[in-house]
């Protein structure tokens, strides 16, 4: 018996010569809507959208019809067309709404793409839609929608050996710097200067920040130059996409564009001699927790990922406390070293949490070399300091 | 209307997800448009969620694009998850002739999360203030919900007395 059917059906229509009419149905087992948008073929931009619940979950999902109108102006075909409605129409209204809107998009541009493909038709009726399709016309990218399953046993050659169980913070009596902060505009997805990031981290009494933007690597001058300029302890990481999932990395300063596999740039960091810390492995999702999918911490300690990291980050300001808290119990199954960082997006929220290191940190290389021994320990850095 | 509409283009797209076995899920991933017609299909292990097969079938394309459907496999060990929209097409590759099909199982993935959904939302009760409470509940326990939709955004009955995400 199926557990959860979708089905979405968009028609398009050219309604006289100066609209192209798109009408949307997203219809599942949870919710029941509908869409009709209007687009300048032309300009390829919508003009007018209205929507409409037939079910939903929520007594306020009715609010999401009067954001829906963020789509107007948007281009069915410009670059990231998706990213825009789903970050406008998704997050300020709904995001059931800006999936049917956006497969109205991608269908309105196939559509057009027919409608030209009739008029050249008209002048060589013989034309097939594959010699008019490959003449010029490009494969709509729905893609933007947002190795073969590794099953050999990881070799320890080169791999860190699980380290001390986790210490208290307490029990240590170095720094403590927040080691996971994105800055604009290096993150795209963050709204915190890097200088504004700085300050307000000297204001609450940290003692550094590393800077670990998505996939963006600071160069040594840059960093000298914000420690100079502000005397604070300014340290360089990175947060790199892999096929399972984010990792941090510290030591290893190559600019990784796109995803890498884990076991691949496990190799690269090692041979660089830096250190992997798996930042945030059990961000949940928004409805249910892994606890819902019958996720112990003895079958999580199971997943490849931990094979190829040398710590686990286990307070994270970007995921729930149930979340941290089973990482925690994962990372102590394993006797991982563990690690807190704000994961900050905005300048007031470093040192949500940070870490607290056994050793004075002056650079990189004393960062890397305390966290490959396992001198560390995770903080509520903000709580402890009453803030 | 005063002339008959026809329609120019229609596409209609179904998923669906179904327990195989206690431990695995399988989503199916269907599309028909007036261009293309194909079929994509992930199995997906409990609890890790992570995806153990992935395959896809063009029955009909307009185009005639010639697709390297082996490359689908590449989503394997993939986890169905925050983020795996982005590793699902870095993998696959942004040179593969088919976005449409990397769509598609991100659909399916989209349609794995729904089902665990729908679970938690059945529990919701059918009165207003029984909604709002156990939807205030909702928030309170995951708090990324603030303001990911109108529903949970400031100024709805479900967010009213929860303060925003801050420090704990």
């Amino acid at each position: 018996m199926l557990g959860y059917q979708r089905s979405k059906r968009v028609s398009i229509w050219m309604e006289g010569a100066q609209r192209l009419m798109a009408h949307g149905i997203l219809d599942d087992d949870i919710y029941g809507l509908e869409v009709r948008l209007s687009v300048d073929p032309s300009t390829r931009e919508i003009r007018e959208v209205a929507g409409w619940w037939n079910r939903w979950t929520t007594p306020d999902c009715p609010l999401a019809v009067e954001r829906i109108d963020d789509a107007v102006g948007v281009r069915i075909d410009e670059p990231g067309m998706a990213g825009r409605i789903r970050k406008s129409v998704g997050r300020r209204g709904c995001r059931h709404f800006a999936n049917i809107i956006i497969e109205c998009c991608h269908s309105a541009r196939e559509a057009l793409d027919v409608l030209l493909y009739e008029e050249a038709r008209k002048r060589r009726p013989s034309l097939s839609f594959e010699e008019f399709w490959k003449s010029g016309a490009q494969m709509p990218d729905d893609g933007e929608a947002g190795g073969e399953g590794d099953e050999r046993e990881a070799s320890s050659e080169g791999l860190k050996t699980p380290g001390a169980l986790a210490v208290s913070y307490e029990d240590l009596d170095g720094p403590f710097i927040d080691i996971h902060v994105h800055t604009s505009p290096a993150s795209p997805c963050s709204a915190a200067p890097v200088e504004g990031l700085i300050e307000e981290a000297k204001r609450i009494g940290l003692d550094g920040i590393c800077l670990t933007d998505h996939n963006h690597v600071w160069t040594q001058e840059e960093v000298n130059a914000l420690r100079e300029r502000h005397g604070f302890l300014v340290l360089r990481g990175n947060e790199i996409t892999t096929d399972q999932g984010d990792m941090l990395v510290f030591g290893y300063y190559e600019d990784v564009k796109g995803i890498i596999r884990l076991e691949d740039l496990r190799k690269e960091v090692l041979a660089a001699g830096g250190v992997i810390i798996a930042a945030h492995p059990f961000r949940g999702f928004l409805t249910f927790g892994v606890a819902k999918l019958g996720l112990t911490p003895e079958k999580a300690g199971k997943r490849p990922l931990f094979q190829y990291v040398d710590g686990v980050e286990v307070l994270n300001g970007k995921v729930t406390p149930q979340e941290n808290a089973f990482s925690q119990k994962v990372a102590a199954l394993l006797g991982y070293p563990v690690t807190g960082g704000s994961d900050a997006h905005e300048v007031g929220e470093v040192g949500q949490y940070a870490t607290r290191f056994g050793r004075a940190i002056t650079c990189e290389e004393d960062l890397v070399e305390a966290l490959r021994k396992g001198e560390v320990a995770p903080v509520s850095f903000k709580k402890i300091r009453g803030f | 209307m005063t002339m008959p509409n026809l329609i120019d283009f229609s596409r209609n797209r179904d998923t669906s997800v179904e327990h195989v076995d206690e431990e695995t899920l399988r989503a199916r991933c269907f599309l028909r448009d007036t261009l293309m017609e194909a079929e994509v299909e992930i199995l997906v292990k409990l609890p890790d969620l992570n995806i153990t097969e992935a395959r896809g079938r063009i029955v009909r394309d307009e185009r005639g694009i010639e697709v390297p459907l082996e490359d689908l496999g590449k989503a394997v060990g993939v986890r169905v998850g925050p983020g795996m929209a982005k590793i699902l097409s870095g993998l696959i590759g942004e040179d593969f002739p088919c976005p449409q099909l990397i769509f598609m199982i991100e659909e399916c993935c989209h349609g794995v999360i729904l089902y665990f959904t729908k679970d938690e939302l059945a529990q919701a009760p059918d009165d207003l203030e029984g909604a709002r409470d156990f939807f205030a509940q909702m928030l309170r326990k995951s708090i990324r919900l603030y303001n990911r939709c109108a529903a949970f955004a400031p100024g709805s009955s479900i967010t009213e007395g929860i303060e925003p995400p801050s420090a704990d």
